[in-house]
């Protein structure tokens, strides 16, 4: 690697050569296990295959086709997915940031209700759909049995086996999950806001409304948009907990993608065609495919739209 | 700001306190529901503690939970250290050097943040197929020895976190680079890997998709497969299911109450500015 070094007279001087040996392991893994991966599962994604036979039957763009034209249960959990993302993220992104204003005006108590808030992060997603699965529970479950005794229900409701009461679960898990994690970070990145900008508005008169949407929220920008962007992939990848609410306690309902497949999300598909019913290693790399242009696609523009000012100097 | 009695900040406070309620609330309740035989679980809603807690334990280790947290334990110990050297490595090289390529590895750490793992699932396995790496743990490890987020973050923490003098004084007193790297920077960046290990230990430790498709004997599941796994093995004792599922998620809860001080701490020094 030859290399002039930056100067002013761009003289020709001795390649530092340590920046890319710290590189290196680094570089050469991301190639070998993220990079390749992708690219042989797009060249697989062009091919019917099981995974084991020797002959792999070349098909070109038929896997693409089929999913858009012939596979309604893939249009579906791409709806399905995209439904999520389009409720979970904004809400995750509006409890996070509450919460952390809350949280910002004072100091007392606060690394107590950071630490409670971020235990469910901690968890393992499988385990919370195995409690939530036991808490929206027909018979035995806790949720019936606190509103039937209120008296608000008049009889146990079946949460987990109606269309949209099933969604609102997974949409309750991923909001439960992950709210004290963004409240986290989104409480650090305004801990970094100056505190005499806070003050000199307050003096100026500014309510704590103003404040928070005139100083703080612009402030905290860069956040947003890195939580934002990885929110988008966290739940176009959701899978543990969906799958968990329906294999665990409720085993009665015991079944792929919940009432009528409306919690069955893409990577459920995926997993299922690919490793569980069919060995659709090619048609399911085309499925992996798509769920990858996409998330490119909406992280590009969040990441663009919201960079325009582009501030990292690298 | 000190106005302590605002009603508004009562308000805040109570609802906070409320959230933090729910967010405690589910714990609570398989703890509880771990104390119970499986016959009174069901006779009404078990909020208090009962006395059947030994028994489901018995239970709950005669299948091989033990086994399993040495399992995930080992794995989350490795993906930390790997995770964390090479992305020390590329982490000081973004934000303490000046060289020909600099921008293309932060486009490219950049992109790989943008990456969703599971995405690339199954080239990944066949990958590990013809490195005759199948069902061992090394084909959960690969995944985790760059990790862009990783990398990044320490870039950011390095960039902030130290001072660029003392590394050219260092140099001057001729210290190597990888000396300058051991013993002056991550020295600085201490809270910053600490909390770097939490995060990158407790998503390698959740993680299932790749465990599930990777790993197919019983003695080498970790926690999460071994948690979905519950309901097949005591598919009526459900006193002895939330046991598990207790045994399983409170001693991480607890590790991470005593560390959170400075896990937060890193958190807060101002690296994730995104």
């Amino acid at each position: 690697m030859v290399s002039y070094a930056i100067g002013k007279k761009r003289t020709l001087r001795k390649v530092n050569p340590w920046p890319y040996i710290f590189s290196a392991p680094f570089l050469i893994a991301f190639f070998m296990f993220s990079v390749y991966p992708i690219l042989f599962s797009f060249q697989l994604s062009a091919y019917n295959w099981n995974g084991i036979s020797p002959v792999r039957k070349y098909v070109g763009l038929k896997n693409y086709i089929r999913l858009f034209t012939g596979d309604t249960l893939f249009m579906k959990a791409l709806g399905n997915s995209a439904l999520f993302v389009v409720i979970i993220v904004p809400l995750q992104l509006v409890a996070g940031v509450v919460m952390a204003y809350a949280l910002f005006r004072f100091e007392k108590g606060r690394r107590l209700f950071q630490t409670m808030n971020f235990l469910p992060y901690i968890t393992t997603p499988v385990a919370i759909g195995v409690i939530f699965a036991y808490m929206f529970d027909w018979n035995s479950g806790i949720v019936n049995g606190v509103l039937t005794h209120l008296g608000i229900l008049k009889e146990n409701y079946a949460w987990l086996h109606e269309v949209w009461s099933a969604r609102m679960i997974v949409i309750l898990m991923c909001l439960w999950r992950c709210a004290g994690y963004y409240m986290t970070i989104y409480l650090s990145a305004m801990l970094a806001v100056p505190q005499e900008q806070c003050e000199a508005a307050e003096i100026d008169g500014a309510n704590s409304r103003q404040v928070f949407f005139r100083i703080i929220l612009p402030s905290v920008r860069n956040t947003t948009v890195f939580l934002m962007i990885t929110g988008l992939i966290g739940c176009f990848q959701l899978f543990d907990e969906p799958v968990q609410l329906y294999s665990g306690w409720s085993a009665g309902v015991s079944n792929v993608g919940g009432p009528s497949y409306s919690v069955y999300t893409v990577i459920w598909k995926f997993y299922t065609d690919a490793y569980k019913a069919n060995n659709a290693i090619g048609y399911a790399s085309a499925e992996a495919m798509i769920l990858f242009v996409l998330i490119a696609i909406l992280s590009l523009i969040s990441f663009f739209v919201s960079n325009r000012k582009g501030d990292e100097d690298a | 700001m000190k106005r302590s009695n605002h009603p508004g900040q009562v308000l805040a406070y109570i609802l906070l306190g409320l959230i933090s309620i729910l967010s405690v609330f589910p714990f609570y309740m398989i703890f509880s529901m771990g104390t119970y035989k499986t016959a009174d679980l069901m006779r009404g809603l078990p909020l208090i503690p009962s006395n059947y807690f030994v028994e489901n334990v018995k239970t709950a280790l005669s299948h091989n939970l033990l086994g399993s947290y040495a399992n995930s334990i080992m794995i989350s110990a490795a993906a930390v250290v790997l995770a964390l050297i090479t992305s020390c490595g590329i982490g000081y090289a973004l934000a303490k050097f000046r060289f020909l390529g600099k921008k293309l590895f932060y486009t490219l750490v950049l992109i790989g943040m943008m990456l969703p793992t599971q995405i690339s699932v199954i080239g990944y396995m066949i990958e590990m197929r013809t490195m005759k790496l199948t069902g061992t743990y090394m084909s959960l490890l690969c995944t985790w020895i760059a990790h862009p987020f990783s990398a990044f973050f320490m870039a950011q923490f390095m960039k902030t976190g130290v001072p660029s003098e003392m590394l050219e004084s260092a140099r001057i007193d001729g210290c190597s680079e990888p000396g300058i790297l051991i013993r002056i920077v991550l020295p600085c960046i201490l809270p910053g890997l600490a909390t770097m290990a939490t995060l990158i230990w407790l998503w390698s430790w959740n993680s299932y998709l790749l465990p599930l498709i990777a790993i197919n004997k019983p003695a080498m599941y970790t926690i999460p497969l071994m948690v979905a796994n519950l309901a097949a093995a005591y598919s009526t004792d459900y006193g002895a299911q939330m046991c598990s599922l207790a045994l399983a998620t409170l001693p991480i809860l607890i590790l991470f109450i005593c560390g959170s001080k400075v896990f937060i701490r890193g958190l807060t020094a101002g690296a994730i500015k995104g």
